[in-house]
């Protein structure tokens, strides 16, 4: 079992339990506080015999005093027939008020240790704080894991907003969260007995009656000699047993006192393990200082954010999680594919291969690719593989190459279709890498490792074909990737920018239909989205949308993108054909980590053609007048300066600190924009230096340009693209 | 051999041998104030007449860890090996009645011997020697009040 199933699953079930107990616990926090309140702390050095003689003064029958964690003096005493119980001001003796063990109904401390459910509900609190121990420490090992070590615990958090909250509370809490499940455990383990904290009987002690009377506790050597900030507890010897004896407690142990002679008659040292829980109280109970207490209080209320959000989380992991209708058993299926996907599209695809077979007569059984191995019954194996970052196995899958090396070949057939991006130098690396593995073991094949370029449906389509020709049977595959539930987008306004021949390019907004409080809850409706984010259009006629980076946040009231004419595009020509009052189906993907990180640091953005419209975005809401530096680079400025008017107006408005363009077809324009970064390279690694975050959008080739350029600009500054872009300051939206 | 052994054998021998010595149950009955606490640990003891611990009538409340607050029974009793041998029941809540019978040797009555009942309750005080109730036939069914948490007490003999 993984760290991450074991916190899923413990924090699923126990960890509501756990709920319970840090509300309640939160609840109690109360008690520090209040009685901190309620009653002053003792003077530093006041010695207890002074105390004795204040208190002896003010409240007569006085048996026992104590000094309470939080440092404030209680006094019990008879009145008559009724105990009484006070707190009493250490400087002059005076009684303050009656004095409660606690201000909350018994039942919130007994829901607390016991879920009111006696001796059996201990057992239960302990085991409930076991787990929250071991959520404490499978979130460590996650935490390091997702943040990358303990040098980056401190960097952003990436991810959905019930992620964010769940990690960034986490890296705030996890500790004292720790440490209050170990104390729990250690007050646990001697309440059920599991570690005595004194065995040793009381010294069979008693004043030796002489017929002297007795002597003062003011005058006692040992109560002048200990200050009332060691003081736990003094017993007054009983008025009707003359051989009764005063007795002192203090965090260090046990004394008895003759009541005549003043004499210590013996000590007892506390034991370890006494010291040991006691530290334990005062740590889990915030007892001794209200201001820990506080902390306490917010980490026990803090556990219900926890369990929320995880609750979120898990919800939305299992509805991305791939959905495989129609599986046949392992024992039984005689196709067998397994699956190795990050973002879980290549799931999709395996879907659409199952089908296709089980129409065909197959039993198939696809499962994810770390469970890769063959049965008596298994003919034909297809392995679906999707790349991650530069070449890596997705993550599900990353012990997967080891495992099936370790595996002994057989006859059936093992077939690799990988998945990938073009664009990306490593192609494929994971598919061609496992392919590589597969033949070097002996594996046959059925048809040769295929690689399917961005999801394209057409090439997985003529792949169906060859596989159609190998089995000799008729094979159709017919992928419709899943799309989100979409909104009905109206164009309001259009600006247009004519190319050569025709319009070519537009800057197009959008208005999105009203909707309610209750629809956004529930998910349903346009998700918020700010500039940076995409959107992704469905055209009709095509069940796969495409990706515009968005000119506009949700604050700004409309929803804009710039659409340039793709020769036979689909979608563009759709999009640049709408009139005002089209709509369009539409949804949002946030792309977290192009968004600007809230600082007041400077920022680079450097944009290409229609790359500018994330980039436009960011300056349009850049209310707080932060220090923004574009770098534009297009073709001609009469035809393709998107957002050229925008830009002027920005800059008036201080939204734009600086502008530099350059026009690649104009004489004198300037070249592209690497040249210009170039021509600029003091300025930019002034800018750098000073710690600016850097943005690039526009094309593969033109971000890749720009690398390159910044690599050479910032060389004098030992400092090169990938660093930046490790430590978050650098990303790109290349499309 | 110390005196207080002595005292020690003697009372063994008379609980332990009933064919020999006459003996008749004794129920003690305590009924505790609505005192606003958790359950109350309660021991229940004898003592001769000097003051000397005899044997556990009864104990409730099931944490040893507790057992120090019943400060007078766990100091006097210390050096008894068996005192919780099968006289300890659950704690007593606040109002309710704790109802317990013993075996009672003929010779301890009228004897100068006396029940006490130990008390504390959490985060309450301890209360040592709660109730003293003389072992006599003329006490036997005669109420008595405790200092904070006995409402009354009452052993009655058969």
């Amino acid at each position: 079992m993984s760290w991450k199933a074991i916190h899923r699953w413990l924090g699923l079930t126990i960890g509501t339990l756990a709920v319970v107990l840090g509300l309640t616990g939160a609840i109690l926090a109360i008690d520090p506080v209040q009685q901190a309140w309620q009653a002053p702390a003792a003077p530093d050095g006041l010695p207890v015999a002074t105390l004795v003689e204040r208190v002896a003064r003010t409240v007569p029958g006085a048996e026992e005093i104590r000094r309470l964690p939080s440092g404030a003096i209680v006094v019990f005493s008879f009145a008559g027939d009724q105990p009484q119980a006070s707190y009493v001001d250490p400087a002059n003796g005076q009684v303050l008020g009656a004095w409660q063990a606690s201000a909350l109904p018994r039942w919130v401390k007994n829901l607390h240790r016991s879920l009111l459910l006696g001796d059996a509900g201990r057992w239960g609190a302990a085991g409930i704080a076991l787990t929250m121990g071991v959520l404490c420490v499978s979130a460590l090992v996650l935490l390091l894991r997702r943040m990358g070590g303990w040098r980056r615990l401190a960097a952003r958090v990436r991810g959905t907003l019930a992620q964010r909250i769940h990690v960034v509370a986490g890296r705030v809490v996890l500790a004292i969260l720790c440490l209050t499940s170990l104390t729990a455990l250690t007050m646990s383990a001697s309440t059920l007995g599991l570690v005595a904290l004194d065995t040793r009987a009381e010294p069979e002690v008693l004043s030796v009656v002489t017929g002297q009377p007795d002597l003062p506790g003011a005058q006692l050597a040992t109560l002048q000699r200990l200050a009332v900030q060691d003081l736990r507890k003094l017993t007054f010897p009983g008025t009707t047993d003359p051989e009764d004896t005063w007795k002192v407690a203090t965090a260090q142990g046990q004394g008895w006192i003759d009541r005549t002679s003043g004499q210590m008659l013996a000590w007892q040292d506390a034991p370890l393990a006494q010291r040991i829980y006691d530290l334990a109280v005062v740590l889990h109970t915030g007892e001794a200082a209200w201001p820990w207490a506080v902390v306490l209080g917010l980490v026990g209320a803090s556990v219900l954010l926890f369990w929320g959000s995880g609750v979120v989380i898990w919800w939305q992991a299992r509805r991305q999680a791939p959905h495989i209708t129609g599986n046949t058993p392992l024992a039984q299926a005689d196709v067998l594919i397994f699956v190795a996907s990050e973002g879980g599209s290549t799931w999709g695809f395996a879907q659409t291969l199952q089908d296709a077979l089980s129409q065909g007569g197959h039993r198939v059984h696809t499962s994810a690719l770390e469970n890769f191995r063959t049965t008596a019954a298994t003919r034909q194996v297809f392995v679906l593989a999707a790349t991650y970052g530069e070449g890596q196995a997705p993550a599900h899958a990353s012990h997967a190459l080891e495992h099936i090396a370790k595996l002994g070949a057989s006859a059936v057939p093992v077939t690799v279709l990988g998945f990938g991006d073009r664009q990306y130098p490593t192609f494929c690396a994971f598919a061609v890498a496992l392919d590589q593995t597969l033949r070097a073991q002996g594996w046959p094949a059925l048809l040769p490792l295929e690689c399917i370029h961005q999801q394209s449906g057409q090439q997985f389509a003529r792949w169906g074909v060859a596989l159609a020709q190998a089995l000799g049977k008729p094979l159709v595959l017919e992928h419709v990737p899943r799309v989100p539930p979409t909104v009905a987008l109206t164009l309001v306004a259009r600006q247009d920018y004519p190319g050569a021949d025709g319009p070519a390019t537009a800057i197009l907004r959008f208005a999105w239909p009203a909707q309610g409080p209750g629809a956004r809850l529930r998910g349903q409706g346009l998700a918020r989205f700010a500039a940076g984010d995409l959107v992704g259009i469905v055209p009709p006629g095509s069940a796969v949308p495409r990706y515009y980076s968005l000119a506009s946040g949700w604050e700004d009231g409309f929803l804009e993108i710039c659409v340039r004419q793709m020769p036979g595009g689909l979608c563009s020509t759709h999009l640049l054909g709408l009139q005002k009052g089209d709509s369009v189906a539409a949804f949002i993907r946030p792309n977290p980590g192009f968004a600007l990180p809230r600082t007041r640091r400077p920022v680079l953005l450097i944009g290409a053609g229609t790359g500018v419209a994330p980039l436009a975005g960011f300056i349009r809401r850049n209310d707080r007048q932060r220090p923004m530096h574009l770098y534009f680079g297009g073709r001609d400025p009469a035809r393709d300066f998107y957002f050229g008017p925008e830009m002027q107006r920005w800059l008036g408005e201080g939204r734009l600190t600086t502008l530099q363009t350059a026009f690649s077809r104009v004489p004198e324009g300037g070249g592209y924009v690497q040249d210009a970064l170039r021509r600029d390279a003091d300025r930019v690694r002034g800018l750098v230096a000073q710690g600016a975050i850097v943005r690039v959008c526009g094309s593969r080739a033109m971000a890749q340009g720009v690398a390159e350029t910044l690599d050479e600009v910032l060389a004098p500054l030992q400092l090169r693209v990938a660093a930046l872009k490790a430590r978050e300051r650098y990303a790109e939206d290349v499309f | 051999m110390s005196k207080p052994l002595l005292t020690l054998l003697a009372t063994a021998c008379a609980l332990a041998l009933p064919a020999l010595a006459h003996s008749r149950p004794l129920t003690l009955t305590a009924q505790l104030k609505n005192y606003g606490g958790d359950g109350a640990y309660l021991a229940a003891y004898l003592t001769d007449a000097k003051g000397a611990y005899v044997r556990t009538l009864w104990v409730a409340g099931g944490k040893a860890k507790y057992h120090k607050h019943l400060s007078d029974w766990s100091r006097l009793s210390a050096g008894d090996a068996k005192r919780l041998n099968g006289v300890t029941g659950a704690s007593v809540g606040a109002g309710r009645t704790l109802k317990v019978t013993a075996d009672l040797a003929d010779a301890l009555l009228d004897a100068g011997y006396e029940i006490r009942i130990d008390a504390a309750a959490e985060d309450m005080r301890d209360s040592p020697s709660e109730v003293r109730i003389p072992l006599s036939t003329a006490n036997a069914g005669k109420p008595q009040a405790g200092k904070q948490y006995i409402q009354s007490a009452t052993f009655q003999l058969q």
